[in-house]
């Protein structure tokens, strides 16, 4: 308990410096501009973003990109009440009583209480890392190839179960993300893999070409293709701070999704989509008036906004302490540090406290930041949704274009991702979620290391990954998930978080 | 997700005109031909080494598993193929793609066979795709979009290579960087 405190006032003192707050404020900004806008999302901005962290140091570099996801995942919810439509995935469930409280002349409240809920579920979210990461860090220094392989194992299945949508298209999904991963040198012997004798697959596909392909181009390919309707809300906002009743109201429905928003992130995969979902699914079940939901309940905004704010920032945990990224954000976030020479994992706390402290304090700053830059700036964000999507994808188009162009000076590169782009698209069509194939495409080439260094390791038996009681355990309790997620009842009751909002 | 969240956003649901047509089914097929085209591909690589494993078995063996899935998902979508994919209305993001492709081959120019293309840089190669893509947009109108791509390569030029320093081609025909 001492350490943590003393950890986060160590923190507190690097991101509290000038340089840092100001990264921190930039990041917000963006990232809550980006939430905003339509068709733009925080995997595409953060990777159009990457090369412009190389001339930065580490630390700011890191705070701002942290500040851009969840400064999205703040403005995502703006537009869902607003305007009915979710920025951000996780604004989804919002948008259901969100924007009908707006249509009620309660657009403020709804804004006011997503902009409490997530300011408390960050504060939470902030001191549950501090506290675990000590913990998880000893655990991960303990861990071999042979764990890793199988963490990741547990990792991935986790992130079927929690996909939502058919099983065997989510799993199929991950498989081809890993299939990606193994696409050009062997990292042993250099053997050229799968790469069609193309010059510019040799080195394997860069995960930002993947990240601004299918999220940044396929974006834009879906919503010229199938343009969605967006009505501005003409209605006033009305008054922003909930009163002393309203507040002393919602706040247990914010205590309860910070808790199921803070668990879920931590899980691999879709873990914090679901946050939202699963908080107002349980917010509905205890309410003594479930008819209403869907037609503005405050609780149904401030619980899942609660959620999403809190999964957003324990997604951090696995990447900061283990070195695995949950999630496509997170897998940017490794390339921001290998581009910087910090290799993610436990060590990291160890060499670069300064880095690791003061990234964890900044997002408590962040969500401060938030409350304050937000609620007066709503009325500009509202004008912002009126800059018309015709001139909008043109600058995302170009965007991405250079951002791809100055990280790997190869006009290949700026191809390839149009390619995946296309791939984004027809995945779309044919209903295949594209987060399961980032996930395995990101741990996919780490998966593969391991399990060759475990064999080696092992002279080839495979026993290894049930000889070790640690990596017994972990395959165990994947074998449980998913033979829990496969029986009928537990995948019906799966269906209904997803169906009830 | 709610159903009206769905009625609201997605277009109606209509039966394919063939069940291999529906787009459940046609998930399947394309897994069947991912997982065909990769264990083409890995094809020439070795499946084991003395120490075991070797660069071969992870592609291939995934490839197997993919096209298993896949002829699992056909036979799921036996009885029911799903809705009709509707129009697919790929010429909708035709300029986009070329936008991109416009983008690439004049950043640092290209050589492909006889068609050489000089290296024309930002100043180039930015209104380019802004132009170009926007006449995706079926609003899009003429003078605005050139009056916003001069801006947008203002603003990039400044952003990329002055503020952030990046070694970028501004325009070496015409500043020689």
């Amino acid at each position: 308990m001492w350490d943590t405190i003393s950890n986060l006032a160590f923190g507190l003192s690097i991101a509290l410096t000038l340089k840092n707050v100001f990264f921190c404020f930039v990041g917000c900004l963006v990232g809550t501009l980006v939430g905003v806008l339509p068709g733009v999302g925080p995997v595409a901005t953060i990777a159009i973003l990457l090369p412009v962290t190389l001339s930065l140091d580490p630390t700011g570099a890191l705070i701002m990109l942290a500040g851009i996801y969840y400064g999205a995942q703040y403005g995502g919810s703006t537009t869902a009440i607003l305007v009915n439509i979710p920025g951000e995935a996780t604004a989804v469930v919002t948008a259901l009583d969100g924007h009908q409280m707006a249509r009620k002349g309660q657009a403020g409240l709804a804004l006011g209480l997503a902009a409490i809920g997530s300011f408390f579920a960050g504060t939470v979210a902030t001191i549950m890392i501090a506290a675990v990461a000590g913990p998880m860090t000893s655990l991960g220094l303990l861990f071999g190839p042979a764990e890793y392989f199988s963490l990741m194992i547990m990792g991935l299945i986790f992130a079927v179960v929690l996909a939502h949508g058919s099983l065997n298209k989510a799993v199929a999904m991950i498989l081809f993300g890993v299939l990606l991963s193994t696409v050009g040198a062997d990292m042993e012997t250099g053997r050229e893999r799968m790469t069609f004798g193309l010059e510019m697959l040799t080195d394997g596909i860069d995960f930002v070409v993947i990240a601004m392909g299918i999220f940044g181009f396929g974006e834009i390919f879906k919503n010229l293709a199938d343009p969605e309707p967006r009505s501005i809300m003409r209605n006033a906002i009305g008054r922003l701070w909930p009163s002393l009743k309203e507040l002393r109201e919602n706040f247990p429905a914010m205590v309860r999704g910070t808790a199921i928003g803070s668990i879920l992130g931590v899980l691999p995969g879709n873990g914090a989509i679901l946050g939202p979902f699963a908080s107002y699914a349980v917010e509905k079940r205890i309410s003594d008036r479930p008819q209403d939901f869907g037609k503005g309940v405050p609780q149904a905004v401030a619980g899942p906004e609660s959620a999403n704010n809190a999964g957003a920032q324990t997604s951090f945990i696995p990447l900061l302490t283990l070195g695995l990224p949950p999630n496509a954000v997170m897998a940017l976030m490794v390339g921001a540090m290998m581009i910087q020479g910090i290799v993610p994992g436990p060590q990291v706390i160890e060499r670069s406290p300064d880095l690791f402290w003061g990234l964890v304090a900044s997002m408590w700053i962040g969500n401060l930041m938030l409350v304050i830059i937000n609620l007066p700036l709503i009325g500009l964000w509202v004008k912002l949704l009126q800059v018309p999507y015709r001139l909008l994808f043109p600058a995302i188009v170009a965007f991405c274009c250079i951002g791809l162009f100055s990280i790997s000076s190869e006009p290949g590169h700026v191809m390839m991702a149009a390619l995946f782009g296309l791939l984004g698209y027809v995945l779309y069509k044919l209903q295949f979620e594209a987060a399961p194939l980032a996930l395995g495409f990101v741990l996919g080439r780490l998966l593969e290391e391991k399990l060759r260094q475990a064999l080696i390791i092992s002279d080839g038996s495979p026993l290894t990954f049930v000889t070790s009681p640690l990596s017994l355990g972990l395959l165990l309790v994947a074998a449980a998930a998913l033979a829990l997620a496969v029986l009928p009842s537990i995948r019906k009751s799966r269906d209904e978080v997803f169906k009830d909002a | 997700m709610s159903s009206e969240l769905h009625t609201e956003v997605e277009p109606e649901e209509v039966p394919p005109s063939s069940p291999w047509l529906g787009r459940e089914r046609l998930a399947g097929l394309s897994l069947v031909g991912l997982g065909l085209l990769a264990l083409w591909a890995s094809s020439d690589l070795p499946f084991a080494s003395e120490f075991g494993v070797s660069s071969g078995l992870v592609p291939r063996l995934l490839s197997l598993i993919i096209l298993g899935l896949g002829l699992l998902q056909i036979y799921f979508s036996w009885r029911d193929p799903g809705p009709s994919t509707g129009s697919w209305r790929m010429h909708t993001m035709l300029p986009v793609v070329a936008a991109v492709i416009l983008f690439a081959i004049t950043i640092r120019g290209y050589e492909f066979g006889p068609v050489h293309v000089p290296e024309l840089g930002l100043l180039v190669a930015t209104p380019l795709a802004v132009v170009v893509s926007g006449l995706a947009a079926k609003d899009s109108k003429l003078p605005e979009l050139l009056l916003f791509a001069a801006v947008l390569t203002i603003f990039c030029v400044g952003l990329f290579r002055y503020a952030l320093g990046l070694s970028l081609p501004v325009a070496p025909w015409l500043i020689g960087y």
